[in-house]
């Protein structure tokens, strides 16, 4: 271990050693939000589906929303990660272990709304049992599962030099029971000339099947929607457009969690406004490219006048006129107007646009979700009127903070077993030509 | 200090936990009381001398209803203000119970109408509710004819008057529906003239079964005097239904097997995820092998 490593470890020990009474209380408000989840969850199971807005025509809610937004997030964490690996980027080592912590733990949350959304969990057994290929479903639970196994590889990875710094520094005040948890962990790596080379072609490699992968995955997701012939899903440019939205929310959430540690930690010397620009003017191009994909599906939808789609398109600037400007007007203008405009780019006005953005494309997916089942080819008959509309539940709104609460939950205790900030980061690499062939 | 605060989160995770719950047990104690249960009651006369009769019992929680299950419905007839019972039905999981009382059973009012009452008798729980009906028998009859190679449906409307003679359903309009797989389609209006009777000509693109037999279902709706009529008939003036079979397999959920392209492509890609995935383990474990965990760097 180099002394500027030791250093930095040693700043961020007490943040790794203690937890202070805000430290307790913020984990005490996340548990209890997530106490309400669960007990929204035990209504949901014990009295069934009724208690979510779910009927016969809108049969998916907000919960498939949150899973499309949280995979989203994910795939971001990982292509930013990845990304940001593979090209040596020089400002990335303070961000990049939160890109990493977003990725696999968002990836952990968002299957969890597929399976609330199911009605029939005794039956979930037959998507392995029964599973066909031609399916879309089967094609994402694959996609997933593999997803979550290459997540895991390449954070352990990425983590490994750390483990092993957190195992040798041994001014660390831990309980026993985690040194011994660093040092199985950290897989005997000392550094040694073949271990590092070793490591650092095991990294590249991984950072390339994250991208792959993340990119494929989110496809399929989009897929389950763009095969279907339903009015506004069967577009052939869905699969580039939820992979842009999902990197655009991700940037996004990247930031904010970017803020969150800097106050929180006091990593102002580490997390600058560099990066904050840095990561901001890849939202900005990000937001651009979204801004193009969601006017092209819509041009091309409209002036088409495909009866359906009008119908849709109507329903969309009358019905959900605010959710539809915040989400493409609103969420696409601001970060071009903020990060574009140099006077305007301050971390906080950054942040805020950040914040904005993931509103806009959690909307942006209630959008893609809700309107469309409210409009179908077959007309809707013989249901009650108010089956045919889609309100969300107290029940699902429960679920849906739960579930925001236990990802900054699991944020915080990653950030307790390992530092948010890259420590190793003045270790020399070896170049990726030499690596990755 | 530490210890005050592992005592806060540890009432606070109490009180997180028992509040939902005595919200719950709240929740159940006032279920004990009786629950206000509310019935609606529908007739259907189906032209085939005979009346249906349904009654759904249910209780209103919160925003939602709740059919009951197994509960006992008598259905009367009135006359005189004298109740004449005509049997009773059990709730089914919805809380509709369904009757069929023949129309000879029924002894009509003045100007021929049939006073019908549904009544739940109530129980600890649940509390006493009935609802009224009254309507008009009358009857729905189809016939078919082809006149220079045009279909049409022949409908004619009738009712009894006090003397039990057949007369006609004059001034009514009679909706037109097929069964489809999910509900009705509608596939056209008639109006009856002075004598009870209608023509429409029939369409000739309707989808039947595999030997192109239509059900066809004609209505009268939420008539003020009749009430639900409605008359039944089966002709074979469908399109007969061709099964589409496969003949490559193909995405479709009946087919075997998927197409072998499908097969191909997911083999190709997740055998060269999973390869580099080995790989990288493989590196993992190579230096957990060529690393010492007893000798630290420091």
């Amino acid at each position: 271990m180099e002394n500027n490593e030791k250093q930095l470890l040693k700043e961020f020990a007490p943040q790794i050693e203690r937890t202070g009474v805000q430290g307790y209380i913020w984990i005490l408000f996340l548990l209890s939000v997530i106490g309400l989840g669960v007990f929204a969850f035990i209504q949901q199971v014990t009295k069934g589906h009724v208690v979510t807005g779910m009927r016969d025509n809108v049969v998916w809610g907000i919960y498939i929303v949150n899973f499309i937004f949280f995979m989203g997030v994910s795939y971001a964490g990982a292509l930013i990660s990845g990304t940001l690996h593979l090209f040596r980027t020089a400002w990335r080592k303070p961000v990049i272990r939160m890109a990493e912590f977003i990725t696999i733990i968002s990836l952990l949350i968002g299957p969890c709304y597929i399976l609330l959304c199911i009605g029939r969990l005794d039956k979930l057994h037959y998507l392995i049992l029964h599973g066909r290929i031609q399916s879309p479903i089967t094609w994402d639970v694959i996609a997933i599962s593999t997803d979550i196994f290459g997540c895991l590889i390449f954070l352990y990875l990425a983590v490994l030099r750390d483990l092993a710094n957190m195992r040798d520094f041994e001014e660390l005040q831990l309980p026993k029971w985690r040194k011994k948890l660093y040092r199985v962990l950290a897989l005997g790596y000392t550094g040694t000339e073949d271990q590092k080379k070793r490591l650092d072609r095991a990294t590249n490699i991984m950072a390339t099947m994250v991208i792959a992968i993340a990119i494929i995955v989110y496809s399929v997701l989009a897929w389950i929607f763009s095969v279907t012939l339903q009015p506004g899903w069967h577009s052939t440019i869905f699969g580039p457009y939820f992979v842009i939205a999902a990197v655009y929310s991700g940037s996004a959430v990247l930031i904010v969690a970017m803020w969150f540690f800097r106050k929180v930690y006091h990593l102002e010397q580490y997390i600058t406004k560099k990066h904050f620009v840095s990561v901001g003017v890849i939202m900005l191009v990000l937001a651009a490219f979204f801004g193009y994909f969601t006017f092209s599906d819509y041009l091309t939808k409209w002036y088409g006048s495909e009866k359906n789609d009008e119908l849709l398109i109507q329903l969309l600037f009358k019905e959900f006129y605010w959710p539809f400007i915040i989400s493409n007007y609103v969420g696409v203008l601001l970060p071009l107007l903020v990060v574009g405009i140099a006077k305007l780019r301050t971390i906080t006005n950054i942040t805020l646009t950040a914040v904005v953005v993931i509103i806009a494309l959690w909307l942006n997916r209630y959008l893609i979700v809700i309107p469309t089942l409210q409009s179908p080819y077959l007309p809707i008959q013989d249901s009650r009127p108010e089956w045919s509309i889609y309100s969300s539940t107290w029940v699902e709104w429960s679920l849906t903070a739960a579930g925001v609460a236990l990802f900054c939950l699991l944020f915080t205790i990653a950030s307790k077993f390992i530092p948010i900030v890259t420590v190793s980061g003045n270790v020399q690499e070896t170049k990726p030509e030499d690596v990755l062939i | 200090m530490k210890r005050n605060i592992y005592r806060i989160i540890v009432e606070a995770l109490i009180i997180t936990l028992l509040v939902p719950s005595i919200l719950h047990a709240q929740e159940k104690t006032d279920s004990n009381s009786v629950q206000q249960s509310k019935i609606t009651f529908s007739y259907l006369c189906t032209s085939n001398d005979s009346v249906c009769l349904t009654a759904n019992l249910f209780v209103k929680r919160e925003s939602d209803t709740y059919g009951l299950k197994n509960a006992t419905i008598e259905f009367f007839s009135a006359r005189d203000n004298k109740l004449l019972s005509l049997g009773t039905a059990i709730t089914d999981q919805d809380g509709n119970a369904v009757l069929r009382v023949a129309i000879n059973k029924l002894q009509p009012g003045k100007e021929g109408i049939i006073s019908y009452q549904a009544k739940f008798s109530g129980t600890p729980k649940y509390s006493e509710v009935s609802a009224d009906f009254s309507a008009e028998p009358a009857k729905l009859r189809m016939s078919f004819n082809v006149q220079d190679s045009i279909r049409y449906l022949n409908l004619t409307g009738t009712r009894e008057d006090s003397k039990g003679q057949e007369v006609a359903l004059a001034k009514e309009t009679v909706i037109l529906y097929v069964p489809r797989l999910f509900s009705l389609l509608k596939i056209g209006e008639v109006s009856l003239d002075d004598q009870g009777k209608g023509s429409f000509e029939f369409p000739n693109n309707i989808v039947g079964d595999t030997l192109g037999n239509l059900n066809i279902i004609a209505k009268i709706e939420e008539n003020e005097k009749y009430g639900f009529v409605q008359g039944t008939s089966t002709i074979n003036w469908g399109v007969p239904k061709q099964y589409y079979k496969a003949e490559v397999p193909s995405r479709e959920l009946w087919t075997p097997i998927a197409p072998l392209w499908m097969i191909v492509t997911l083999i190709i890609m997740l055998a060269g995820v999973w390869a580099h995935y080995f790989y990288a383990v493989w590196e993992l474990i190579m230096i957990k092998f060529t690393g010492n965990n007893d000798k630290p760097t420091l």
